[in-house]
């Protein structure tokens, strides 16, 4: 579904963001780019709808090359949702704004009525679709904003730190919708900070580190390799430290999220019982 | 928005940089007085490699170019536009006369342009403070131009931010004919606007919580002392100034 091949990206200033990253992601894959600040996250999402070009090196979607398709064009495939959320928005009502991309991307009239049906619902924004974008809380502007790109049902969604100012109760919806997503065989790609989030939600996980892939995996891998981890500048996940901590009494160290954790520890003290018991 | 990129200044021990600002400013103002009493190329052209010779000694070249590069649309619609006029209104007999004249003002905005940026890049906006103060501009004023060109790069960025959102969902912003291009404006200019004005009402509740204008009299860490190399810049420069305004009305 992508490939990027040797990929390296400069950028004016001179900064070189992808330092030679080749990697491909499969229909469907739920991927977690992971790493510290600059570590060429936010390049790496921007260069899956062509909006950054490689310096050298082909990133290819669906099997086409992205130097040889315009932003709009890939935009129908790849649907990326930003950061800052508040960069999207112009139009006085929820609802114009879902409509807004659907109508740049040529649907018609009708399609665009459903699909904005469709996508307010599924994000459960229906409530709100007379409202002002700007009236909106902080959880509530990061759902329009995949609502806006959901609309238009692209099969790549990548997600560009969607938990930043986020409250426990939006992450847990979010992680329900991506879990969604990608139950619909959608390719679900997110770039994070958040261990604990990606802890949950137990995707591949794509580490960077200075422009660089530095480990591909498994995220109870990953995410359990302390020594790998700090090297990125990430923490690992408090429930892999807490079992980690645990090995030595015969728990399963590779365990990240709570309820595997709530598992082995139940299973382990059965096995306690079963020892004093005999 | 490379023309914002030589608003911004960049941190340097040349000894440009280590100018009074008031200097800095004062030969700014001279060459734009210049650029303003010339209208002939030759001595556009001399200005501008006296100021490549600064942004040498400052080695801001790559960033001074860039302002000039971004300068350069800009001076199309200068050239276009007074072409235009002066053929409509025939104020210039031969074509040539007409091309050199519009050229010569295009040249002008690019000056006016590049000689600020020197200033911009080699100034720190406390210096720009400070040298406000020091001719008693009143404080808030000070401080409402300074976080503006504080804020100037930030803008930019953010300028890029939301034009790569806008992309994302479709806006082909470099597609269409001139009226269509100019709608497509509204989705980025809008959020824009938006978000410079919730930061302005964040920089306002900031500056309160810290007391901003609660003393009538305001200290400075650091007072503006000019020192003999600037004194000898300054007259040197006024020295070539005089001599310009001299054969501007006194040919040799």
């Amino acid at each position: 579904m992508i490939k990027f091949d040797n990929v390296t990206y400069v950028y004016p200033t001179g900064v070189k963001a992808l330092d030679g990253v080749s990697v491909e992601i499969g229909r469907g894959e739920l991927v977690a780019i992971m790493g510290e600040n600059g570590a060429g996250k936010t390049t790496f999402i921007k260069h899956l709808n062509g909006l950054l070009k490689p310096t050298s090196g082909s990133v290819y979607v669906d099997g086409k090359n992205t130097k040889t398709l315009s932003v709009a064009q890939l935009s129908k495939i790849v649907g990326v949702v930003f950061q800052n959320a508040d960069d999207m928005f112009f139009l006085p009502t929820v609802e114009e704004e879902v409509a807004f991309s659907l109508r740049n991307l040529g649907f018609s009239e009708e399609v665009v009525q459903k699909r904005v049906d469709w996508a307010l619902n599924f994000m459960e924004l229906e409530e709100y679709r007379k409202r002002s974008p700007f009236l909106l809380s902080g959880g509530e502007k990061k759902r329009l904003a995949l609502a806006i790109i959901l609309a238009w049902n692209p099969q790549v969604i990548a997600m560009d730190e969607p938990t930043v100012g986020q409250d426990s109760l939006q992450k847990e919806k979010l992680k329900e919708m991506i879990k969604q997503l990608n139950l619909q065989e959608r390719t679900v790609i997110i770039s994070t900070h958040d261990v604990e989030f990606v802890a949950e939600l137990k995707p591949r996980v794509i580490l960077m580190s200075r422009g660089r892939i530095v480990a591909d995996g498994k995220a109870d891998v990953i995410l359990t390799d302390g020594e790998l981890l700090s090297n990125c500048s990430i923490l690992m996940p408090q429930v892999a430290a807490t079992m980690s901590r645990l090995a030595d009494l015969g728990f399963n160290a590779k365990v990240i999220s709570v309820e595997e954790a709530v598992r082995n520890i139940v299973e382990g003290l059965m096995r306690f019982e079963h020892i004093r018991g005999a | 928005m490379s023309i914002l990129e030589g608003l911004k200044f960049y941190a340097g021990d040349t000894a440009i940089h280590k100018l009074d600002p008031r200097v800095k400013f004062l030969v700014s103002m001279l060459m734009l007085i210049i650029v303003v009493m010339y209208a002939e190329v030759w001595m556009l052209t001399v200005l501008i490699a006296v100021q490549a010779v600064i942004v040498y000694i400052a080695k801001v070249m790559r960033r001074w170019l860039k302002t000039i590069k971004g300068s350069m649309p800009l001076a199309a619609l200068v050239f276009g536009l007074n072409a235009i006029f002066f053929i409509s209104t025939g104020t210039y007999a031969t074509l040539q006369e007409v091309f050199y004249h519009s050229i010569a003002l295009a040249y002008r905005l690019v000056l006016f342009l590049s000689s600020f940026s020197i200033f911009f890049l080699t100034t720190t906006p406390e210096e720009i403070g400070l040298t406000l103060t020091s001719w008693r501009v009143p404080y808030p004023y000070t401080f409402a131009f300074i976080s503006a060109i504080r804020f100037t790069p930030i803008i930019a960025q953010e300028l890029r931010d939301i034009m790569d959102a806008q992309r994302a969902r479709g806006v082909e912003l470099d597609r269409g004919g001139l009226l269509q291009r100019a709608k497509k404006l509204i989705p980025i200019l809008v959020p824009l606007l938006a978000n410079a004005l919730r930061r302005a009402y964040e920089l306002a509740e900031a500056m309160e919580v810290k007391c901003f204008g609660a003393a009538k009299k305001r200290t400075s860490l650091r007072e503006l002392k000019a020192g003999p190399k600037d004194y000898a810049v300054l007259l040197t420069v006024l020295v070539l100034f005089s001599l310009a305004v001299y054969y501007r009305f006194f040919p040799f």
